[in-house]
């Protein structure tokens, strides 16, 4: 295998564990803050900011695995 | 509702058109000499200004701005992002020192809303979508949060929180803490594109697929991701302020 594919599939494999890792960790939040809106509908809006925040942060981790990917695929042609 | 449908049928059909590569400001950038993202940005800017100049003169005459309009009107638009971001303020920033800091933020909602929102009309770009403006943005905030926790705070302060509360683990955390305060613009701006360019992208393709009917869908997710972008780039700002500016009551020992 050349070096050139090696940084097409580093860079592929490099966003599909992030975005994988990522979302199963969103799928998470999402869900026990919608168990707690289930049980008491009242706290709507307080549960809601913080679940934002944190799907946030989150998804900063997953954003930097892209700018991994990001510089790989740049240096494929070169 | 059958304006809004009006609406979608229109932006798809001009889809068509712009299809062949067509731009709006093409001409404009070239006599200009300034890649495309600025040139919109600024043009931007510029609506933002008369847009504030407008509302500012329908609500000049106090006597009368004191009672709401009827209906959907330019003014009770403006007053509902307006009512929306300075309650956010207030529950993310605190009570006290929300109101303080409530018109940045106001306009950084708006000016991200807006340059957004323009991507969905064919043959334009949104500034978003490019690195740079995301950056720009980004480092803007880090700047202001910064600058507001050290007059706050005092510079002895602002520093010793990057500390932690033990002095013996001080110089792992003091790393560990700088690493993440520096990454906070780069992952700003580069949340901002990534979404952005990937929304315009998906209704890139499908407009090119089929042009009339089949993209409706996709402007409505497209309007939703600009506002749920825009909302949480504001909402992360807020939360960077809050951190800066209200530690001081806490003290050391409470974390």
């Amino acid at each position: 295998m050349d070096s050139q594919s090696m940084l097409a599939l580093g860079a592929a494999i490099a966003i599909a564990i992030g975005a994988y890792g990522g979302t199963s960790a969103q799928g998470k939040a999402v869900a026990a803050a919608l168990e707690g809106i289930a049980r008491n509908p009242a706290a709507k809006s307080d549960i809601q900011t913080p679940m934002i925040i944190g799907l946030a942060l989150i998804e900063s981790l997953v954003i930097l695995s892209f700018l991994i990917a990001f510089f790989l695929q740049a240096k494929i042609g070169a | 509702m059958k304006f809004i449908l009006a609406l979608m049928l229109l932006l798809t059909s001009a889809s068509a058109l712009a299809a062949g590569g067509f731009m709006w400001l093409e001409g404009l950038t070239h006599s200009v000499g300034q890649p495309d993202h600025v040139v919109t940005f600024s043009i931007i800017c510029v609506l933002f200004l008369i847009l504030g100049i407008i509302y500012r003169a329908k609500t000049s005459n106090v006597d009368k701005a004191l009672v709401p309009d009827k209906g959907i009107t330019f003014r009770n638009i403006y007053e509902f992002f307006g009512d929306f971001i300075y309650n956010l303020s207030k529950s993310t920033i605190g009570e006290k020192e929300g109101p303080e800091y409530f018109k940045f933020f106001m306009f950084y909602f708006l000016l991200i809303f807006m340059n957004n929102l323009i991507g969905l009309v064919p043959g334009f770009m949104p500034p978003t979508e490019n690195l740079n403006t995301g950056l720009g943005l980004g480092i803007l905030v880090f700047l202001y949060y910064n600058f507001h926790g050290i007059r706050v705070q005092g510079l002895k302060a602002h520093i010793a929180h990057l500390m932690g509360p033990i002095a013996a683990m001080a110089p792992l955390i003091f790393v560990i803490e700088l690493i993440s305060h520096l990454m906070r613009p780069l992952t700003l701006g580069l949340r901002i594109r990534g979404n952005m360019m990937g929304d315009h992208t998906v209704l890139a393709v499908f407009s090119d697929l089929v042009p009339y009917i089949v993209p409706i869908p996709f402007y409505v997710l497209g309007i939703f991701v600009c506002f749920m972008q825009a909302f949480v780039f504001t909402i992360l700002s807020m939360v960077y302020m809050n951190l800066a500016v209200e530690l001081q009551d806490h003290g050391d020992h409470a974390h």
